[in-house]
């Protein structure tokens, strides 16, 4: 992995490549402050390894007349992903530029069979568990119960298939956990739906409750129809080739007695 | 809701679906909701082209699950203004035959 590159060839520009769940960034910035903050806050992530996407941060750029292939608007900052250039405008700082990221990365990922979950991925025994449920389901808890240094990511999972096979990456995106995640991946073991409970019990999920159980935890910001049938793709094949399991757990770490190897 | 038994219904365009376990999982990408079909509700889905009445469907319905007509049209026209009323499906515009 390489330190964040700073490149003066274009004009004032800086640019720092990154690595997500193997999709290979670029973000080219002329704000020194944002530059800083995002060298930082993605450090963890940071690889010129791959010939990346670039993604220009606060450029102008084509007018409105040129329609992108995908666009979308939060909290002032405008995401317009065009054929051969990606754009990111009105982004004030590290934060607006995380959201950015995430939703770029949703769209991203359906050329590489993957997905963003509302979920924390730990790994035991070199396999992923995913842990999914919406804000307070427990996977801040799940994370905090587990081994330093086994935690991916506490809040949004990356899922791809790759050769066959479904890997778990970490993000940089993190919640209550407050770690930076960890730019690694593992062959997932199962899917978990976080379910709290006075006793640890573990159910097995057939492919439809499993589609079910990842439709409302999906990150996906997408408006087109096309883009839709795209995910429900990807999404059906995980449930059809990913064991899934509805999780009643204790908030303690007496929960892994139960999953299954 | 026009679900007169001579009328084609379609699927609307806009939506994203997939058959999983005997089940339909539908989104609708403009809000984001997602509906479930059961296995009836599947059944007159996969069937509904664009070109099929609601008596069509029924009799469909009927041959397959082995039930009455009547039972068939009812469920049918009762499942097809469920699902037009979530906007899943619509009528397609009757043709005018100009003089």
């Amino acid at each position: 992995m390489n330190a964040p590159l700073a490149n003066p060839g274009h004009g004032s520009r800086q640019q720092f490549e990154l690595s997500i769940g193997s999709v290979p960034l670029r973000l080219q910035m002329s704000d020194g402050q944002l530059f800083r903050a995002a060298a930082e806050r993605y450090s963890a992530f940071s690889d010129s390894t791959a010939r990346p996407v670039t993604i220009a941060l606060n450029d102008g750029g084509p007018g409105k007349s040129v329609l992108p292939e995908f666009g979308y608007e939060f909290g002032g900052a405008v995401l317009r992903a065009f054929a051969n250039e990606i754009r990111f405008d009105g982004v004030e700082n590290q934060y607006a530029l995380d959201s950015m990221l995430r939703v770029f990365l949703t769209w991203k990922l359906l050329n590489h069979n993957g997905f963003l979950l509302h979920a924390a991925t730990i790994v035991r025994n070199r396999k992923a568990y995913i842990f999914t449920g919406r804000s307070g389901a427990g996977k801040s808890t799940v994370a905090s119960l587990s081994p330093e240094g086994s935690v991916l990511t506490d809040e949004i999972s990356l899922l791809r298939r790759e050769n066959g096979v479904w890997r778990a990456y970490g993000t940089p995106f993190w919640g209550e956990f407050r770690a930076a995640g960890s730019n690694t991946s593992a062959p997932v073991a199962g899917i978990f739906r976080l379910l709290q409970a006075a006793e640890n019990r573990v159910e097995a999920l057939r492919p439809a409750a499993i589609l079910r159980a990842l439709l409302p935890n999906v990150l996906f910001f997408s408006t087109a129809a096309e883009a839709n049938r795209r995910l429900l793709d990807i999404l059906s094949q995980a449930a059809l080739e990913v064991s899934g399991y509805n999780l009643a757990f204790r908030k303690n770490a007496s929960f892994w007695e139960v999953l299954p190897a | 809701m026009n679900t007169a038994a001579a009328v084609s219904w379609q699927k609307n365009p806009a939506l994203a679906w997939r058959e999983i376990d005997d089940e339909t999982v539908i989104i609708s990408p403009n809000d984001s909701v997602m509906h479930e079909l059961n296995e009836t509700g599947s059944f007159l889905w996969k069937n509904i082209d664009g070109k099929k009445s609601a008596a069509e469907l029924a009799e469909l319905l009927a041959e397959t699950y082995d039930v009455s007509a009547d039972v068939a049209l009812s469920d049918t026209q009762a499942l097809l203004e469920e699902m037009s009323s979530r906007k899943l499906v619509m009528t397609i515009p009757e043709r005018r035959v100009s003089s």
